[in-house]
């Protein structure tokens, strides 16, 4: 386990050697010029999110981006209520035009800070709780997990753009005021600004890791093999997966607070189907095996759409398709893949140079190494 | 259920981190290399340095309309009407010697890639201005792009008004322009009982508060008001109370596809536009080219600019217009501000003259311009929006329209017509 620790921290480290030097350094530590970047690392967490439930757990949720979206608005409620106190019972405006009298008591808790940060992440978390409580004591599998939480997302768009007496509606919440924490005003142009969103990233990230390395983590891996089998075992797979669930929804709650920090304004767009079925083609692109690929999957994915729609102008977002397509067919498995098998490949040339033939039985493909492997694992953690 | 099946799909990777402990380093190492080198290639071609702006160079302006994606029906044409203005200032010398460079971007439909791509144009390009978006959501998200770098929005879309920002520069009609000439004609040509129909966000409501209160000053009356999502294509139910009702007139603001489903729908149900005519504040050549002309033939719309308004600039515009787009093409009163705020832009960097080109100078020196725009001369008011000339029209069966009533004057914009005490100031919103 130590060396598995070991390999963790390095590839943490590298990636933090990326996000926090490599990138800045790049950009000429130029705070504009990195808020940019400030709204990849967003969703480079909000992809990690799903690689956690998709990838660990085999959990494909297809509403990601209803609790990001959540988060989004949750941070958007407090910075609006900071940017009204001049208007009259400190009401957002878009609330007077709807001929809404009072500041609904929903809203009333948003002026606080700290409410306004726990409830990003565990409201959120909370909902994804009863969601998956209901699939996952229900045994609801595979293709009907997609369906369920596709739903859940469509439904609540709609319930915040026809509410918009409530919510901003089509427009969201715009106007707002910058974080104040502190009594430090945030800027979102600023260099310290890129630097909370990589730490938070980077605490992310070791959180979730060490979610998947812990005996839960393991467990869930059973669960992705074969869900009865674990049962079999004693498990009780649906804690196991409501639990992992519930922590990839407060992780893109979180990610959703950031993002609106970096934008400056919450849209019902970023509940989106479109932009929900985006999170699974970064994972996708990335690799979802790994959680540092899901997000650099994320990243890489809007770098080159940023880059694709300067270049081809009018036809970039079918070049785009085209690339999906032909990393779903060529690299199933993603960057992180292609790496794995690149890897692996000059390391069977470098044996073979050395006459030093693997041990018989030594797997080529890495998927294949695990069928020795993981009841001596599970019952090892036992 | 044997050992063996456990693990045998082969798309399992994590698992064998327990096992082969050096082989996961090493993958992950490679993994990470690869990252890294990704990393810093792409923003090395993500980055175009663009020339800093000097003396004599190129003035860089940025254009943000969706090519891609749902609102590029529309967006497209204001794109389109945005470059022949930008090439027919070029052609002519450009802008006190310098020519405009435009820099397309597309933000394809999306609020948040809006936001991005004006941070882009703003930040990465050095715009000292930017033309863009149709819809209000789009305005809004570019808005704290606008306002942290202090730079300039050319906004050519009508719009709810209520709004006050100093670096918008709003070309299109606000509700009083559009409707306070309307409501009483139609009210004293059809009668005082109005359907309000509309899709439901911002912009329809704040229409109809704006509706209701005229009608309430002339006696009339909204006899039911009702909001369908955007988008929402099936009006049966609709056109069943509106028969029930029988209103004088419905009061339109639905857009895009829900408005062009709506006439469709309306214009089968048999209704007659002499009796119950449909009046939009929304509907242009674009929609009408849509639904068909026969559909909407008879009803009305209220905008500054009609494709068929008759005047020397107009025509050459037009001509302009189908000679680049084909002889097809249609210009609608969106497309029209798109295409007149660059040469409104043109004239407020002229009167800069030797001065220091940015965009708060560009704004300064807008306010007071006037320019002859195919709908007529208008003016940049004190509060960044544009003095224009209302019309009324009604749409005949080739899906032109026929112009009835033109303002005696141009109607000056009043942001915050329905709220007493609220004004848009050259200071910015002022409250009583």
């Amino acid at each position: 386990m130590t060396s598995t620790l070991r390999n963790d921290f390095l590839s943490i480290a590298a990636f933090a050697a990326l996000i926090v030097l490599a990138v800045p350094l790049f950009f000429g530590f130029d705070g504009y010029e990195l808020n940019t970047f400030a709204r990849y690392l967003c969703l480079g967490m909000v992809a990690m999110a799903l690689a956690l439930s998709w990838g660990t757990a085999g959990i494909l949720n297809l509403g990601q981006a209803a609790p990001f979206g959540l988060g989004a608005y949750i941070m958007a409620m407090h910075l609006k209520l900071m940017n009204s106190t001049s208007m009259p019972g400190g009401m957002p405006d878009f609330m007077g035009w709807m001929n809404i009298e009072t500041l609904p008591w929903f809203w009333q808790p948003f002026h606080s800070l700290g409410f306004t940060l726990l409830a990003g992440l565990l409201f959120p978390a909370a909902m994804a709780f009863a969601i998956g409580a209901f699939i996952f004591k229900g045994r609801v599998s595979g293709v009907f997990v997609a369906i369920i939480t596709l739903a859940v997302l469509v439904a609540i768009q709609l319930l915040f753009v026809e509410e918009q007496g409530y919510t901003g509606g089509q427009n969201g919440l715009t106007g707002l005021a910058l974080l104040t924490i502190f009594g430090v005003t945030i800027d979102n142009y600023s260099l310290n600004f890129y630097y909370l969103v990589a730490a938070s990233l980077l605490i992310v990230t070791v959180l979730a890791t060490m979610l998947s390395r812990s005996k839960a983590g393991l467990v869930l891996r059973a669960v992705r093999e074969d869900p009865n089998r674990a049962r079999f075992l004693g498990y009780d797979v649906s804690n196991y997966e409501i639990l992992v669930f519930s922590v990839s929804a407060a992780i893109a709650g979180f990610a959703g607070m950031l993002y609106t920090l970096v934008l400056q304004f919450a849209s019902p767009t970023y509940m989106s189907v479109s932009f929900s079925l985006s999170i699974v083609i970064w994972c996708a692109v990335g690799g979802r095996e790994s959680l540092i690929g899901a997000a650099i999957g994320a990243i890489v994915v809007n770098m080159l759409e940023g880059r694709l729609s300067d270049v081809f102008v009018e036809a970039w977002l079918m070049v785009l398709g085209v690339l999906f397509i032909a990393i779903v067919l060529f690299l199933p498995r993603g960057l992180y893949g292609l790496a794995v098998s690149v890897l692996d490949a000059m390391r069977s040339q470098d044996k073979a140079r050395h006459g030093t033939t693997a041990k018989t039985g030594e797997p080529t493909r890495p998927g294949e190494s695990a069928s020795t492997s993981p009841t001596a694992s599970l019952s090892a953690g036992e | 259920m044997s050992i063996e099946n456990f693990g045998k799909r082969d798309d399992v990777a994590v698992m064998e981190a327990f096992v082969l402990k050096r082989r996961t380093f090493l993958k992950n190492a490679s993994v990470l290399g690869a990252v890294t080198t990704t990393g810093l290639f792409a923003p090395s071609i993500l980055r175009t340095v663009k020339p800093a702006m000097a003396q004599g160079a190129d003035l860089p302006v940025g254009l943000l309309f969706s090519l891609t994606g749902s609102v590029a029906v529309v967006e497209k044409t204001l794109h389109d009407a945005s470059m022949l203005a930008i090439e027919q200032i070029n052609d002519e010398g450009g802008v006190a010697g310098r020519k405009l460079n435009p820099i397309i971007e597309d933000p394809a439909s999306d609020p948040a890639t809006y936001a991005d791509r004006a941070r882009r144009l703003v930040i990465r390009d050095r715009c000292i201005s930017v033309f863009g978006s149709y819809t209000s959501a789009s305005r809004q998200a570019v808005l704290p792009v606008v306002e942290q770098r202090d730079n300039l929005y050319w906004y050519p879309t009508l719009y709810e008004g209520r709004e006050c920002s100093r670096n918008v520069m709003y070309g299109g009609a606000v509700p009083n322009q559009q409707q306070q000439e309307f409501v009483p004609w139609l009210a004293e040509k059809h009668g005082k009982r109005f359907y309000l129909i509309g899709n439901n966000y911002v912009y329809p409501r704040e229409e109809n508060n704006v509706c209701k209160i005229l009608l309430d000053r002339l006696g009339g009356e909204a006899v039911h008001e009702e909001y369908v999502p955007l988008g929402h294509s099936d009006f049966s139910s609709v056109i069943n109370r509106i028969r029930a009702e029988k209103p004088d007139v419905v009061f339109c603001t639905l857009v895009g596809d829900s408005d062009v489903a709506f006439q469709r729908q309306f214009h089968a149900a048999g209704f007659d536009p002499a009796e119950t005519p449909v009046a939009s504040l929304t509907r242009s050549e674009i929609e009408v080219q849509a639904m068909g002309g026969d559909a909407a033939a008879g009803h009305y719309s209220s905008a500054p600019y009609f494709m068929s308004y008759q005047s020397p600039e107009n025509e050459a515009f037009v001509k302009a217009y189908q000679d680049k787009y084909g002889s097809d093409a249609v210009t609608h009163f969106v497309s029209e501000a798109a295409y007149f705020q660059v040469f409104q832009f043109k004239k407020a960097v002229e009167k800069l003259g030797d001065q220091e080109l940015t965009a708060p100078a560009i704004r300064d020196a807008s306010v007071g311009v006037s320019v002859v725009a195919p709908q007529g001369e208008v003016v940049i008011e004190e509060n960044l929006h544009t003095s224009l000339w209302p019309k009324i029209a009604q749409w005949n069966g080739d899906g032109q329209a026929e112009i009835l009533v033109q303002s005696d004057d141009r109607v000056s914009p009043v942001p915050y017509w329905a709220y007493e005490g609220s004004t848009c100031t050259a200071e910015g919103l002022k409250r009583a």
